[in-house]
Formats: C-alpha cells, structure tokens, sequence
C-alpha cells in the first residue's frame, strides 16, 4: 500500500497543476509584440503644432487608426468608435491612453481641415490628436505597419471640383507605452468593449 | 365628380407605395462628404428601379456600395439599384450609402436635410432626414 505522506502529495500536485492550467486559461494574452518600424518623424496635429511620431506617445498607451477625411462611410465609423472606446475608457477611470487618427491623405488633409473633420463631431481632444504630414513621411510610416491606401480614379463635381476616394486598410492598432504594436482590430467594426479589455491588460 | 374624385384620393391614399424610412446622415462640414442611411421598402406589385438621387446640400449626390475586398475597403458607384416587389433594402453604414460630395453648408448634429428620391415607376418621392451625431 502507497504511504499517505506520499498520497497525499500527489493529490496536492494535481490540484496545484488543475489550478494553474485554469488560471493559464483565463489571463489572455495580448497576440502581438513588434516593432512600429519608424522613429523620429515630424507630424503636424490638428493645430499645427509639431509630433515626432510615435516617440511623442512613448510612456503611454496608443490607439492609433488610419484615416482620410473626404471618407463618407468607413471613416467616420473608425472614428465614431475610437470616440466611444475614450468615452468608455473615461467611464472606468483609465487614463495614460492616447488617441490619434494619421491620415492617409496628408494633400487634402491639412491640419485645419483634420481640425474642421474633428471639430464637427465634437472630439473630445484632451487625449486625441489627428496627425498628419509630408507624404514621403506618411507613406514610409504606412508601409512599415501595413497600412494600404490606394487613391482611385478622379471624377469633377458639376463646378469643376475634382473628386477621388480611397480604397484602404480598415484598421485601428493598439501600440503600448514602449512603442510595440500589440493588437490590431477593423477599425469600422471594432468591439469597443474588447479593445477596452486589451488596454486593461496592458495596464497603466 | 367629386364622388370620382373623392374615389380616387381614397385608392390612391391606400395603394402600396415604395417607403423609404429611418433616414439619416452622418455630420460633416462644408467642402466634406457626408452619406445618407435609410430604409427602403418596395410594397408595390411590381419591380422599381432607383435611378437618382438629388439634394441641394451637396454639389454631387451618388449611390455608392461599400464593398470589403480581402480587407481593402472600397466604394463603387451604383448607377442604378432594382428593388423587387416586397423587397426592403438597407441603406446602413458599410453598405449602400448616398454618398452627398462637396457639401455646400455644414451639417450639423440635429439639422435636417431635404432629398429627392427618383423611382423609374414610382416617380419623384421627398424624404426629409436628420443630421446624427456620428
């Protein structure tokens, strides 16, 4: 017959693995941890003030998405929930989280008309920026995070505007305080409620 | 005569009719683009054909589709829309839009915005929709 002693650290054993098998299994785990690719480059905000990109957001968590403001549909829907994940954030009490909207169109976007885009839809700025840039600078930080935005063909308005819409990378990416990339999400169709769960984990 | 008539308005005002419901659009400043949501319902008999569709706010009014192409979003202009009998389509976010291009005022949360709705069978129908927040 085993000895109790012996019997009894078995059991100890298993119940000790079972719980750390169960705890594994609930703590999830951000998917990714890479690089942005770029350092150092000069953006301008919806003021005109400069932003070295991403150093100036480095100590806080990012959320950054991908934008052009002649956009009708998917646009204002990427940012309409990057709206409703600061407010949520802003309802739990968490804080050290920036926001920003690069856009992808830095011809058209100038930083008044990013201001005039931001503006109507009442953004809150005390932690959203909209960025934009010279469209060397911009492309470079585009290709670096796989961001594609390819301008289609130009039609005119009756008044002789020209008139020319993107096809594009849907995508809002959380970037935490070291500057590493660590999740992306469509950025039309994000579950607002799961974005705020990834920033819990990367935490203050 | 007037009974004719009377007979008339009474049919009229119960015949199916094409609806087009729930419309909004999205705010945006001027020289921006918007889009308009709704719902639209063909209860005729019969297959309708959307054709156009006008606005004095936007120098260019178009019906566009959003499509996700292996993750690329894109739109295309859909010059004509068939809508079947009973068939109700949903002008909704990532969808079918009209896209409103170049506004000529701002639109802002809670206005309201005139539209003229081109039917090939049904004709010209008014909608009134009222600016979002988002």
């Amino acid at each position: 017959m085993m000895n109790k002693k012996i019997l009894n650290k078995i059991y100890f054993i298993i119940f000790f693995s079972i719980i750390l098998i169960l705890l594994n299994g609930c703590g999830k785990k951000l998917p990714e941890d890479r690089p942005i690719g770029v350092k150092n480059i000069v953006l301008l905000n919806q003021d005109s003030s400069k932003v070295i990109f991403p150093d100036s957001f480095k100590g806080k968590t990012l959320l950054l998405c991908f934008i052009y403001t002649n956009c009708p549909d998917i646009c204002p829907m990427t940012t309409h929930n990057m709206q409703l994940i600061q407010e949520q954030l802003k309802k739990e009490n968490i804080n050290n989280v920036q926001f920003a909207e690069m856009s992808f169109d830095p011809q058209r976007d100038t930083p008044s008309i990013l201001k005039t885009f931001g503006d109507i839809r009442n953004i809150d700025y005390s932690n959203f920026t909209f960025l934009t840039g010279k469209s060397s600078d911009i492309k470079s930080i585009l290709n670096n995070m796989n961001i594609l935005a390819l301008p289609g063909d130009t039609t005119k308005t009756e008044s002789g505007t020209p008139v020319y819409f993107f096809t594009h990378t849907d995508r809002i990416t959380l970037i935490d305080k070291d500057g590493k990339i660590r999740n992306e999400y469509r950025g039309s169709k994000a579950d607002i409620q799961a974005v705020v769960n990834d920033i819990k984990i990367l935490g203050d | 005569m007037i009974f004719l008539l009377s007979v008339l308005t009474i049919l009229n005002f119960n015949s199916p009719k094409m609806e087009i419901d729930s419309a909004w659009v999205r705010p945006a400043a001027k020289g921006m683009n918007s889009a308009l949501y709704f719902d639209l319902r063909n209860n005729t008999s019969n297959t309708d054909t959307l054709i156009k569709v006008s606005s004095p706010v936007a120098e260019l009014v178009q019906v566009h589709e959003t499509l996700n192409k292996n993750g690329l979003m894109e739109m295309k202009e859909v010059k004509s829309l068939g809508v079947h009998k009973n068939q109700i389509i949903k002008f909704a976010p990532g969808g079918y839009h009209v896209m409103l291009i170049k506004l000529k005022k701002d639109l802002k949360a809670g206005a309201k915005v005139g539209f003229v709705f081109y039917f090939k069978k049904a004709g010209k129908i008014k909608v009134t929709a009222v600016v979002k927040s988002y």
